[in-house]
Parts: structure tokens; C-alpha cells; sequence
């Protein structure tokens, strides 16, 4: 009999151990873009977003500052610096279900929280998130589902 | 007195080995007092013990002990160490398992485990086709506008940082 309980124990441990390895993580590309209106310069890899948002948004100018792709654990907040102005968003995945990964977003300048949202990101579907005023310009940060 | 005596010889090596009752021993002795042949036979049997029990004493006193031991401890000790797959073995053999019943609890463990993955599997996702791509969204700070392009699947939030936003969404 003990070697039974020991057998499931085992099994209870591989599953459990799979489970959390395979479902409680989700990779998430994410591109932190200055936008600003100075120059008409826009970085090739952004050339399909600023087609989408020429419509939105009013900027000649482009610039991809980081392009990652993060690899995100239930309840681990993962920090991202925009190196300006001390600009540092925290992501942390927050539920996870077949096709949707629910992000909460917090974005803070020099120690103040200036942004808290929660997001439910989806293959295909993009999220920006843009404002921050930095130099020129402004930080957009593009979320996008890779699962 | 012969055929007592024939009846009591069979006796005589029980007695001799210290294997016969009280009441067989007290016939014995008995008989031992007034039968010289049945002496003469308990007399041979001390004899030939003697004549066994010196020549083996004297062997096991000429034999190294301490040397035969020592084997024996060492092949112990080679019994014992196994190797990892070895000592793994007797876990990984499931035939005992298959013939108690023990596979009651395993099937029942087997059907829980079966359930809850299958919560984690073919769990019902909410649809989110209709709900908003943002749960929620907030700032003690600056104004925030939330944006769908549904053509686009682009989903935008924008802060407004001061009284004097240019780059805002035109």
C-alpha cells in the first residue's frame, strides 16, 4: 500500500508540476515606441501599426525604443524601464484562459502611479497603451498576444 | 528380557539425543541398571559422538574465523549497493499492484486527476467576443480615454499628460 500512495504521489506531483508549467505562463510581445512630430521617420517594423493609426493619432515620427517578447507568470510582475524620464511599467498576467491573457498594466513616472488598467489580451487583438510625455514626444507601448 | 530390551533399544537413541518424555527416560534408566547389552549399545553411541565431535572441534579451531567473516561482510555489502536503477526497479514493477487490490484507490485517483484536467482543458471560456478588451482602467493623475478600432483589432488607451497635450488622438 505504500508504494501505492508513493506511485500517486509521484503522478499527483508530475501533473501538478505540468499543469502549472504549461498553463500558467503566456509569451507576450511587447513594442515601446516614441512617437513625436519631429522628422517623418518611421522604423520599418512600425510601418503596419502607423498605417492602422494614421487615422488616431497625428504623429510624422516613429521610433521602436525596444521590441521583447516576455514571458509571463500568474501573478509575477514583470518591469519594463522606457529609459525616459523614469517611465516604468509593470505587467503582470493575472488570469489566463484558452485564448485570453488578462494583463493588468501599471505604468508609473519617478515613483507616481499614472496609469492602473486591466486588459484582456486575445491572438490578433493589439493594445496600446500611449501618452507619457517624453522629449518630444510621447511613449506608446504595443501589446501583443503570442500564444 | 529380549524382546524388552528390542522395545527399549528404540528407545535408547531418543534417550541418547535427550528427546524422549519423562516417563520414557525413568523406563529407560530402568532397564539401563539391569541390561549390560543395552549399556554396552549406549556406551557405543558415547563412543562414536567422541570420535565425531573431536575431529570437528579441532577443524572449526584451525579455521581463520575472522577471514570467513570478512567475506561475508563483503558480500553484504555488494548486495547492498545497487544501483540507482536497480533500487529503482522494485518501484517501477507494477506486477504486484495488478494483484492486490490496490487498483480501486489508483483508478479512483486516476478519475480525480482525469476531472481536474479536464476542468483545465475543455474549461467554457467566457466569451469575450463582446465584452471590452479593457476590464478596467484608471488614473489618480491624468485624463484617459479608451479606443477601439474594431477594424483593426487595435485596442488604445491614452493618457493625457497636462493642460497643454499636443500629441493627443486627432
Amino acid at each position: 500500500m505504500k508504494r501505492v500512495i508513493a506511485l500517486i504521489a509521484f503522478f499527483s506531483l508530475l501533473f501538478i508540476l505540468f499543469t502549472s508549467v504549461a498553463f500558467a505562463q503566456v509569451q507576450t510581445r511587447l513594442k515601446v515606441i516614441r512617437a513625436s512630430n519631429v522628422g517623418q521617420s518611421v522604423d520599418p517594423p512600425l510601418k503596419e501599426l502607423h498605417n492602422e493609426l494614421r487615422t488616431l493619432f497625428n504623429f510624422t515620427s516613429y521610433r521602436l525604443l525596444r521590441d521583447e517578447n516576455l514571458s509571463l507568470s500568474l501573478n509575477q510582475p514583470v518591469s519594463i524601464s522606457a529609459r525616459e524620464r523614469r517611465i516604468i511599467m509593470e505587467i503582470t498576467l493575472m488570469g489566463l484562459h484558452k485564448n485570453v491573457a488578462e494583463l493588468r498594466i501599471r505604468v508609473n513616472r519617478e515613483g507616481t502611479e499614472i496609469l492602473n488598467t486591466q486588459v484582456r489580451l486575445s491572438p490578433g487583438r493589439t493594445v496600446l497603451i500611449g501618452g507619457p510625455k517624453v522629449r518630444e514626444g510621447v511613449i506608446i507601448y504595443a501589446f501583443y498576444a503570442h500564444f | 528380557m529380549k524382546d524388552f530390551c528390542s522395545s527399549v533399544s528404540k528407545l535408547l537413541e531418543k534417550y541418547f539425543d535427550q528427546e524422549v518424555t519423562d516417563e520414557e527416560r525413568l523406563l529407560v534408566e530402568g532397564h539401563l541398571q539391569d541390561c549390560p547389552a543395552c549399556q554396552d549399545v549406549l556406551s557405543s553411541m558415547e563412543k562414536l559422538r567422541t570420535l565425531i565431535k573431536v575431529p570437528v572441534e579441532e577443524a572449526v579451531q584451525k579455521e581463520d574465523l575472522p577471514w570467513v567473516w570478512q567475506k561475508i561482510e563483503r558480500e553484504i555489502r555488494l548486495q547492498e549497493k545497487l544501483t540507482w536503477w536497480q533500487s529503482l526497479r522494485p518501484w517501477l514493477d507494477l506486477s504486484p499492484l495488478l494483484k492486490k487490490k490496490v487498483w480501486i484507490p489508483a483508478v479512483a485517483t486516476i478519475m480525480v486527476l482525469l476531472f481536474i484536467s479536464a476542468q483545465i482543458f475543455f474549461k467554457k471560456i467566457p466569451s469575450y467576443s463582446g465584452a471590452s478588451v479593457v476590464e478596467y482602467v484608471e488614473s489618480g493623475t491624468n485624463n484617459v480615454m479608451v479606443y477601439d478600432l474594431e477594424k483593426a483589432r487595435v485596442t488604445v488607451i491614452w493618457l493625457f499628460e497636462g493642460p497643454e497635450e499636443e500629441a493627443s488622438p486627432s
